[in-house]
């Protein structure tokens, strides 16, 4: 159970319920997620201030959380069905804000482990997939070399995405936290130059081909040999090793994406005063993600929509400017890519300097004397079903095969392959072996649910001014800090972590149906609580009078059970009273646990899921005091809470009278960090109140 | 459904206070869904026994479990080996369950941890009302569908009488006066006229003046049948 201390788990972690997920559907954020992020379980443990528990969750699908915290595009957050009421969690700035949190925790958790299996793998290239399939690997006991061509690891994260996005140490948490579980890299390794790639697979039991796109396509136009035209990845490779490449006062970008977007940011950092870019798509249309291009326009670079490049114009052999023509259209009737040009109108985009960002292509010559087939653009041919090459063992992920993606895709893609690798090492079948990668989801919240939902803005995230960030590499955007935080995860619905009714107990009673206020049970021969309209309060488990529902984010027994260890031993010569205080973790704050020292606390998600029984069981094992300390009137997430645990608190104190300990040793306060009312002093005049009563004498 | 309700921890303790080994003991069917002795309550009731014999300074365990009925016994045979390793069975089902299970128990007392209170209706959450009496011999049809059995204070077969107030009863102005419903609502349902009949007087031998009852439904009971007929021969010979 929680305790006042931020303690740290024991073992893999697997938040409560996770079993039990697995056979409903997902909430959407998490089936958004390529790697099926666990996002309600971890932003429901930073709710209750367990930072920790919550980097475990993310961690324990993705060995990129570090980098995925700052970089990625979040899915789940265009997933979130709180878009249906407001705006959507800020889910990746949470992943952010637990990372930061478990900075200590993690590296302590790094250990070497044993390679219980006498096979090795090799993996060439060190990005996101790389180094997930490494990680993997590693954790199943096998021996794993990544083979780098450049001096350091991570793939493009380190070769390509420039620092004031993805901060290097950010990056080097995740690598170091896969090098410590034994993987070896040989860095500066260049497959097909300083190792055949048939003596690769004579070296290993396996190869994992995961070498990404790393090399940037050009154009076909006059005038763009020569100098004052760059390419993008070597652009933004030298940019990422320290270079500062040539590029003048004015800068074009070529193209519309998110390589784009971080090639003309960058040009920006570098001193350029004129970044402009074109591209031939309209605004609606471009393919990098809104927020990048809201960025890139706040930092004064200006886009040229529906334009197309015709010609680099020179002078003197120096780069004057980009001839471009009119955009008819991007795509066919049939929504491919298939832009057509009004040749008659064209203009010219003055600029000294162009780099090119139309798309990514690898380098396959290093399969050149190898059996591993390509297909005749130059691309691996495998079998997604095993994502195996042509040849046994030889096995490939991330973007050299699926094409241009996210880091987390990678991330998903890698997990993949070295199941299949495993599988595959162990004589076993891997077609129809590798999880399906579409997962069921909780359906869109019913308008009438939304509607009882509170509008609730979410947490800003700051992002250092425009005129300050383009002058440096630094990092641009500013992690929350804990008050931020913990309001920001109170704002989840926590979608596929709320009830479920064990029907074997359940005894139709009607009971929750009468309490829920969202309408989510429906009995007929027994409850069943619809998961798209079940907001997760808890507020149904303690009526159940046959304990027949349970959450599926939170064990409804965890707090009787734990009670006694979280009570401790009672000091017959105590001073002060021992205060058992349940805290709903949303308004009411959890911030300045252990503060103080007779206060036993016990974060809840709402205080809707206390019960009875939990208030009397404080009592049994020894407490002077109870109180249940809610959020302040107007602050609840949810509805019809404070009425239901008023009654139950008013049944506790009937019970107490009756047992003559006194019914007013028990009580439901309420309490907000926001306004100055801190549960902490909540306690502290509660404690108070108690000394005035007197310490119980009688002790089980 | 069968309505009960807790009783006092003072009655409770003083019933069970020379117990070193007590089960309480939850039935999850009619008085679960009144919320007075399912298992839920019956965890509850443990929980306070403790805290009474912490108090007294008394040595006890106490424990707590359910099942889905007191009243047949496939559903708490299972749990008899376990059940019979305590010293005291309080039962939080309906009396029925308590004799039931006490006739099955041996040498092990079992106690009522609830006061079984009526046959009665979930009115509103959290409130039952009393409904019907189990007379035996039911008149629900010349009465509106309202029982004067169960719901007036005097049973009269023919009321109102004199004792009642607007709509209420004399013993309490939160009473319902039976009558007054009945002509109510057979006037809603158009055969008032019925009640200018004079009912008879009860024949009470169908309800508890008879003595114990039993219901014995033929086609279902169980009957010791010759083994020929029992075997599984398909009519071949």
């Amino acid at each position: 159970m929680v305790t006042s201390e931020n303690k740290a788990p024991a073992g893999p972690y697997r938040p409560h319920g996770a079993d039990i997920k697995e056979t409903r559907p997902y909430s959407p954020c998490r089936a958004a997620c390529p790697a099926h992020t666990d996002v309600q379980a971890y932003v429901g443990l930073i709710a209750q201030g367990r930072y920790n528990e919550a980097f475990e969750v993310i961690r324990s699908v993705n060995p990129i959380s570090s980098v995925c915290s700052v970089i990625c595009h979040h899915p789940c957050e265009q997933a979130c069905r709180r878009c249906a009421v407001d705006e959507p969690l800020a889910v990746r700035h949470l992943k952010r804000f637990a990372v930061e949190q478990s900075k200590e925790y993690r590296r302590s958790k790094r250990k070497l482990l044993p390679k219980t299996r006498n096979r090795s793998i090799a993996i060439i290239g060190s990005g996101p997939s790389g180094l997930t399939t490494a990680n993997d690997l590693a954790e199943l006991g096998y021996g794993v070399t990544i083979y780098e061509r450049h001096p350091v690891l991570g793939g493009m994260l380190s070769s390509a995405i420039p620092s004031y996005r993805l901060p290097r140490e950010m990056l080097q948490e995740d690598i170091d936290d896969v090098l410590a579980k034994g993987v070896e890299a040989k860095t500066n390794c260049d497959i097909g130059t300083d190792i055949m790639f048939n003596d690769l697979m004579k070296k290993h039991d396996a190869v994992l081909i995961a070498v990404g796109l790393s090399q940037s396509r050009s154009l076909n136009i006059s005038g763009v040999e020569g100098p004052g035209v760059l390419l993008a990845i070597p652009f933004l490779t030298d940019v990422a090793f320290g270079k500062k490449p040539e590029l003048g006062n004015k800068t074009l970008v070529i193209g519309g994406g998110n390589v784009a977007i971080d090639v003309a940011r960058a040009a920006l950092r570098l001193g350029v005063k004129n970044v402009s870019m074109v591209c031939l798509e309209s605004a609606e249309e471009m393919p990098a993600w809104k927020w990048e291009v809201d960025e890139a326009l706040e930092e004064g670079i200006t886009i040229s929509h529906r334009r197309g490049p015709k010609a680099v114009q020179r002078k003197d052999g120096r780069v004057q400017g980009l001839e471009v023509v009119k955009v008819r259209s991007v795509f066919d009737e049939n929504g491919r890519f298939n832009p057509s040009f009004d040749n008659e109108q064209t203009s010219m985009l003055e600029a000294d300097s162009i780099i090119i960002t139309i798309g990514q292509m690898t380098n396959m010559s290093f399969l050149k004397d190898s059996p591993v087939k390509t297909d005749e653009r130059g691309r691996i041919e495998w079998n997604t079903a095993t994502h195996m090459s042509s040849v046994n063992g030889v096995f490939v992920s991330g973007e050299v095969v699926t094409g241009p993606g996210s880091a987390i895709a990678a991330v998903s893609s890698g997990h993949r392959a070295a199941l299949a690798i495993h599988l595959y090492l162990q004589g076993e079948p891997i077609e129809g072996a590798l999880p399906p990668q579409e997962k069921e989801k909780i359906a869109q919240l019913p308008a009438d649910v939304a509607e009882k939902i509170g509008k609730e803005p979410r947490q800003k995230i700051i992002h250092l001014a425009p005129e300050v960030r383009c002058d440096t590499f630094t990092h641009f955007e500013i992690g929350y800090d804990e008050q931020e935080a913990l309001i920001e995860a109170g704002r989840c619905r926590g979608c596929g972590g709320g009830a479920v009714v064990d029907t074997k107990k359940c005894m139709a009673c009607l009971t929750c149906q009468r309490v829920c206020p969202y309408g989510a049970p429906v009995v007929t021969a027994a409850s069943e609580i619809r998961p798209e309209y079940c907001q997760a309060c808890g507020l149904c488990a303690p009526e159940c009078p046959g304990q027949a529902i349970s959450m599926v984010s939170y064990d409804v027994r965890e707090i009787r059970n734990s009670m006694p260890s979280v009570v401790g031993a009672v000091d017959a010569m105590r001073q002060e009273p021992v205060i058992v205080a349940f805290l709903c973790t949303h308004h009411a704050g959890v911030q300045g646990f252990g503060v103080l020292r007779n206060v036993r606390t016990l974060p809840v998600h709402c205080t809707s899921r206390i019960d009875i029984l939990d208030m009397l069981k404080a009592f049994e094992c020894g407490a002077d005091g109870v109180a249940v300390v809610r959020c302040s009137d107007g602050t609840c997430k949810y509805r019809g809470i404070s009425t239901r645990v008023n009654a139950r608190v008013n049944r506790v104190k009937e019970l107490l009278e009756m047992l003559k300990i006194g019914k007013d040793r028990i009580e439901l306060l309420s309490s907000s960090s926001a306004n100055g009312n801190p549960w902490s002093a909540v306690c502290a005049d509660f404690t108070e109140r108690i000394k005035q009563i007197g310490l119980r004498t009688v002790r089980p | 459904m069968i309505v009960g309700s807790q009783k006092p921890i003072d009655e409770i303790w003083n019933m069970v206070k020379d117990f070193k080994k007590i089960l309480v003991f939850g039935c999850n069917t009619c008085v679960a869904i009144c919320h007075a002795g399912g298992e839920k309550e019956a965890e509850t009731i443990a929980s306070l026994i403790r805290m009474r014999a912490a108090q007294e300074g008394k040595v006890m365990e106490v424990n707590h479990m359910g099942v889905m009925r007191h009243c047949e016994p496939e559903y708490f045979d299972p749990v008899m080996d376990e059940v019979k390793k305590y010293d005291l069975v309080l039962s939080t089902a309906c009396g029925v369950g308590v004799n039931f299970l006490s006739d099955r128990t041996g040498t092990i007392p079992v106690y009522p941890g609830i006061n079984t209170s009526f046959y009665g209706a979930v009115e509103s959450p959290g409130i039952f009302v009393e409904l019907c009496a189990g007379c035996g011999d039911c008149i629900l049809h010349l009465t509106g569908g309202i029982c004067p059995i169960a719901r007036c204070s005097k049973t009269l077969m023919n009321g109102p009488c004199g004792g009642t107030n607007k709509g209420k009863c004399e013993i309490s102005e939160n009473v319902d006066c039976a009558w007054y419903l009945i002509v109510e609502r057979m006037k809603q349902l158009g055969t008032l006229d019925k009640l200018s009949e004079v009912l008879p007087p009860r024949n009470w031998s169908s309800a508890r003046d008879g003595g114990p009852r039993r219901v014995s439904v033929e086609h279902i009971r169980e009957y010791e049948e010759k083994e020929s007929q029992n075997s599984e021969t398909g009519g071949k010979k």
